[in-house]
């Protein structure tokens, strides 16, 4: 016993444990759903994110220079694809047209509400990256947009080619994201992103709750009916829930099979954003949020 | 000899900066979740063996905290806490301050696999990462080991030239 105070008595090991403890508050504290930053926090991340603002866009330019280079060769194949692209556009423009004046006439005669006509009204607002944290667990980006915009925790964050994750915390000018390959279902604070199919929107739900980090896909889970759901579907958010806007592009269907308890089914979802080479994004501005 | 290190310092800050803007476009795509070199942290390493570990441990808490604020995306402090721990731990361990070219790669070695595994560790206490060891082992702590580990020998001379002619001042300046 004697032995055991003496040991404590040593004030290299006090300082140790009385630091593990401090630190095990303090993460436990920031860990969940914390959604203002403190003053320090905020001006910390704006003026970090100013520098680096000036470093990331040049190494971007250099970068995508020797990508192009690179890529040369591929560009006759990316027209033709452009163009084909291009030709399904306007044969979907006119049809596009036509519905939306359909759509907008008999929400009219439904007499519809203001705000029930504007729900899926989104505006998609550019915003740079500014730099990158690649931690395997902790995956997150940096925007070059924040609170002054209007931009709010919680918010989705797309690519080009798809759904890349959700803001975390912003500051004054800046705005973390958290990728959606942080995503985990035994998680309590990730949330699961409602989706169905492209094209099947009123036979297919699915909950997309967690990512899988050996294999680098989704996994969209409680699917009733897998008969409807076929290989090569295109996943994306349903906005059942009214959290999530809906519309954002996920993945491809690659694989489905039974799920954990054998009533349900489990499709594995390839991601439809890279992850990586991050340029511009766009954060997602749902139409409520901006009225408050 | 203050402003010498007021200097590196900045370096230190310019590292962090680098490390989060340039180093993503020099890895090649399919290994960009898999290599994540800690530049700033194998530095600090330099400054907690050859100048004093307790400067290592200020500054590992320090740029760890920043390196949380910065990218914070689930919680505060895991970065600080296994910066500063393992910059202290290893100056701890290698008592002279002249230690060689092999002993100090020795070192950059160990530090990295136990700031990788203390940050997994962190992770997997909080729920946060579900996968077993062997998986983050494989997948980013040993790629990073690889790539800090030539980062040290690239560092090794000019960094450790510095850092001794701080040193040696100072014990001139005490002795006086």
């Amino acid at each position: 016993m004697l032995k055991l105070f003496k040991l404590l008595g040593n004030k290299r090991l006090f300082i140790l444990l009385m630091g593990l403890i401090l630190f095990i508050a303090v993460m436990g504290f920031t860990l969940g759903s914390r959604t203002k930053l403190s003053w320090p926090e905020k001006f910390v991340k704006d003026t970090v994110g100013f520098v680096q603002y000036v470093f990331y866009k040049p190494a971007g330019y250099v970068a995508g220079l020797f990508e192009d280079i690179s890529e040369l060769h591929a560009l006759q194949e990316e027209n033709e694809q452009l163009k084909i692209a291009l030709s399904h556009y306007t044969r979907d423009k006119a049809y596009y047209n036509w519905i939306e004046q359909e759509n907008e006439r008999l929400k009219n005669d439904l007499k519809f509400t203001n705000a029930q006509k504007e729900m899926y009204d989104y505006t998609w607002k550019i915003a740079h990256v500014i730099s990158v944290n690649d931690d395997p667990v902790n995956r997150t980006i940096v925007l070059n947009i924040g609170g002054r915009e209007g931009v709010k925790e919680g918010m989705a964050v797309s690519s080009a080619e798809g759904l890349v994750g959700i803001v975390s915390h912003v500051s004054n000018f800046t705005a973390t994201v958290k990728l959606v390959t942080t995503m985990d279902a035994r998680d309590p604070n990730s949330n699961g992103i409602a989706v169905t199919a492209q094209g099947k929107e009123n036979q297919i739900f699915g909950v997309i709750e967690s990512f899988d980090k050996t294999s680098g896909n989704f996994l969209m889970s409680r699917i009733d009916d897998k008969k409807t759901l076929a290989e090569g579907d295109l996943i994306v958010s349903s906005g059942i829930g009214g959290v999530f806007p809906r519309g954002m592009i996920i993945g491809k269907v690659t694989d489905i099979q039974v799920g954990e308890f054998g009533l349900t089914y489990t499709a594995t979802v390839k991601p439809a954003a890279s992850f990586t080479d991050w340029k511009e994004l766009f954060v997602v501005f749902a139409p409520e949020a901006e009225k408050e | 000899m203050r402003k010498r290190k007021y200097i590196l310092i900045l370096l230190l800050f310019l590292l962090f900066i680098v490390e989060g803007t340039i180093v993503p476009w020099l890895i090649p795509p399919s290994w960009e979740t898999r290599i994540v070199p800690h530049l700033v942290y194998i530095a600090i390493l330099f400054f907690s063996v050859y100048e004093n570990r307790h400067t290592g441990l200020v500054l590992g808490l320090c740029f760890g905290l920043l390196q949380d604020i910065v990218y914070y995306g689930s919680m505060i402090g895991a970065y600080s806490f296994a910066m500063g721990f393992s910059c202290y731990l290893l100056g701890l361990l290698s008592k002279t301050r002249q230690a060689p070219l092999p002993l100090m790669m020795i070192i950059v070695l160990t530090g990295s696999i136990l700031l990788d595994s203390i940050l997994f560790g962190t992770y997997s206490l909080f729920g946060l990462v579900h996968e077993p060891y062997a998986w983050a082992l494989m997948n980013h702590i040993i790629p990073n080991v690889f790539v800090q580990f030539v980062f040290a020998l690239i560092i090794y001379v000019p960094l450790r030239r510095q850092l001794e002619i701080i040193t040696r001042r100072r014990s001139v300046e005490d002795k006086a």
